[in-house]
């Protein structure tokens, strides 16, 4: 298998993020707390409890080069924590939401970043040196439900987002006086704060988890009905594609590679997409397994007891199939995984390694690199 | 209520009801021939998910019942189906479902277990999300 490293910190894990060296990882534990733990000889040990939200809290990204943590919170406000003479310091970032923060990422350039909330609005903050603070613009049209997760075009200006409304969006956050115009860049279009780029109406139910590849150039994320969703060429005239897979609904993805995604949900199991040559996509296999999964060891012995009293007819020869294979299937996570966190160098376009964290309160680290065969060339 | 993009108003409801007839006609013959799987395909072929209107949707529905009871052999009439239709079959399933009438639900049960094994629970999933593409 690809883990490397797994360990229980928590009854549940809310979200996590790594420290610019990756020695440290920072997670809220279902409470109300940031918890820092460094990793030092195969222990793990508690540096830090940050504790400043009053409510649970969201999300949670470390920046690489400026070293800040931010954190939202569903009390609704943010955070931005500095290492000063060996303690976190936090700075209050006033966000002006009247609903829970859901979600949070610092822009690739790190001088901004973006928060998804439940009041249908993004937050885009950034920090005025004159005044010594992190001002925060709202993007307030567009969006009909809550936010549930937003992602960094490499630009540093584009901004994706997905929304329980079923829609996937891309904006332009483009503040005078921090972000650059371009001179070689697209429309004019893209130099208004909050003008909407792009609207995506492919999915039917909620949509979650979305990235950019390295490149920019495709967007990927997931709708709750068991689809996966990929854009190719985002931008005036979109390819979109939309793939069906077996099992339970994926909850966020990760791009590998130009032409691979990694996506996590609630099978537990983390499952590789890739695009072949002819630029379509569809779902190669799990990370943990072989390619041919038998349909009817697949499910667990939860299940096959619900459909045996659903059926109406003995199982007991699958039953007992289900329960040996749900050990051996079992794998990293017992419970939903929620989030998949890359572990390379920011800017690199191919991920070898990165962590997952879930319901069940474990990190795992995959690391790809004796994979590089199994998956193929996409990679 | 007006037709949202790609919806149908009430007056194409009436080609779409007598596109429904032409094809029940068609799949009694092919019943006839003892060809079921063939009927059920030619009943899930051009069902109209984007009708709000009921009666093309009950319209449709007694013709894929039709042609759902009549299958015996299961493994085989899924053999047969393309993949893109597991999605429909399965909105059909639970709609047989709810109907309460033993004969249909029996069978729809039957066909459910082997459809879910082949199509898995993001088959099932799809089906109940999909609040807008009802059948």
């Amino acid at each position: 298998m690809a883990v490397v490293d797994v360990h229980r910190f928590a009854e549940s894990i809310t979200c996590h993020a790594w420290s610019p060296d990756h020695s440290m990882v920072a997670f809220c534990p279902n409470n109300n707390e940031v918890h820092i733990y460094k990793s030092s000889q195969d222990q793990w040990e508690r540096l830090h409890v940050l504790e400043k939200h009053d409510q649970i809290v969201s999300g949670i990204d470390w920046s690489s080069k400026s070293n800040k943590i931010v954190t939202v919170s569903h009390d609704r406000n943010s955070y931005v924590w500095s290492l000063e003479g060996g303690e976190w310091v936090p700075t209050l970032v006033i966000l002006r939401l009247n609903r829970a923060a859901l979600c949070v990422q610092w822009s690739p350039k790190e001088n901004k970043f973006a928060v998804g909330s439940g009041a249908k609005t993004v937050c885009i903050c950034y920090y005025e040196q004159e005044n010594n603070w992190w001002v925060s613009k709202l993007i307030r049209k567009r969006h009909e439900s809550s936010v549930t997760n937003v992602a960094w075009h490499p630009n540093n200006i584009l901004l994706a987002t997905t929304s329980t409304d079923g829609k996937c969006r891309v904006f332009s956050t483009f503040i005078k006086g921090v972000d650059v115009k371009d001179p070689k860049a697209g429309s004019p279009a893209e130099s208004k704060f909050g003008e909407q780029i792009l609207q995506l109406d492919l999915s039917y139910s909620w949509a979650f988890g979305v990235k950019w590849s390295p490149s920019g150039n495709t967007l990927a994320y997931v709708g709750h009905s068991s689809m996966i969703y990929f854009v190719d060429d985002v931008g005036p005239s979109p390819l979109a594609q939309s793939v069906a897979f077996r099992d339970l609904p994926l909850r966020d993805v990760l791009f590998i590679s130009e032409k691979m995604v990694i996506g996590v949900g609630y099978d537990s199991n983390p499952m590789v997409f890739a695009a072949d040559d002819t630029g379509i996509w569809s779902f190669i296999r799990y990370i943990g397994e072989k390619k041919a999964v038998s349909s009817g060891s697949s499910y667990s012995s939860q299940f096959s007891e619900a459909f045996t009293k659903f059926y109406g007819q003995s199982k007991a020869t699958t039953a007992n199939e289900a329960s040996e294979s749900s050990k051996s299937r079992g794998g990293v996570h017992d419970n939903c995984i929620n989030s998949i966190v890359p572990l390379s160098k920011a800017g690199s376009p191919k991920v070898m390694r990165f962590s997952t964290s879930g319901l069940d309160g474990k990190i795992a680290i995959w690391d790809l690199e004796n994979m590089q065969e199994e998956l193929g060339h996409q990679f | 209520m007006a037709g949202a993009g790609g919806f149908v108003e009430a007056d194409n409801a009436e080609a779409i009801i007598a596109r429904i007839e032409t094809k029940s006609s068609k799949i009694e013959s092919l019943l006839k021939q003892y060809k079921p799987v063939e009927a059920l395909k030619t009943a899930l072929e051009g069902s109209p998910p984007k009708t709000l209107d009921e009666r093309c949707k009950s319209a449709n529905w007694i013709v894929v019942h039709r042609a759902l009871m009549a299958i015996k052999d299961i493994e085989g009439m899924l053999n047969a189906l393309d993949v893109e239709y597991y999605d429909i079959l399965m909105k059909y399933l639970y709609r047989g479902l709810s109907t309460g009438d033993r004969p249909t639900c029996d069978q729809c049960l039957k066909i459910h277990e082997k459809l879910t094994d082949r199509a898995g629970l993001g088959c099932i999933l799809r089906c109940l999300t999909d609040t807008i593409n009802t059948v």
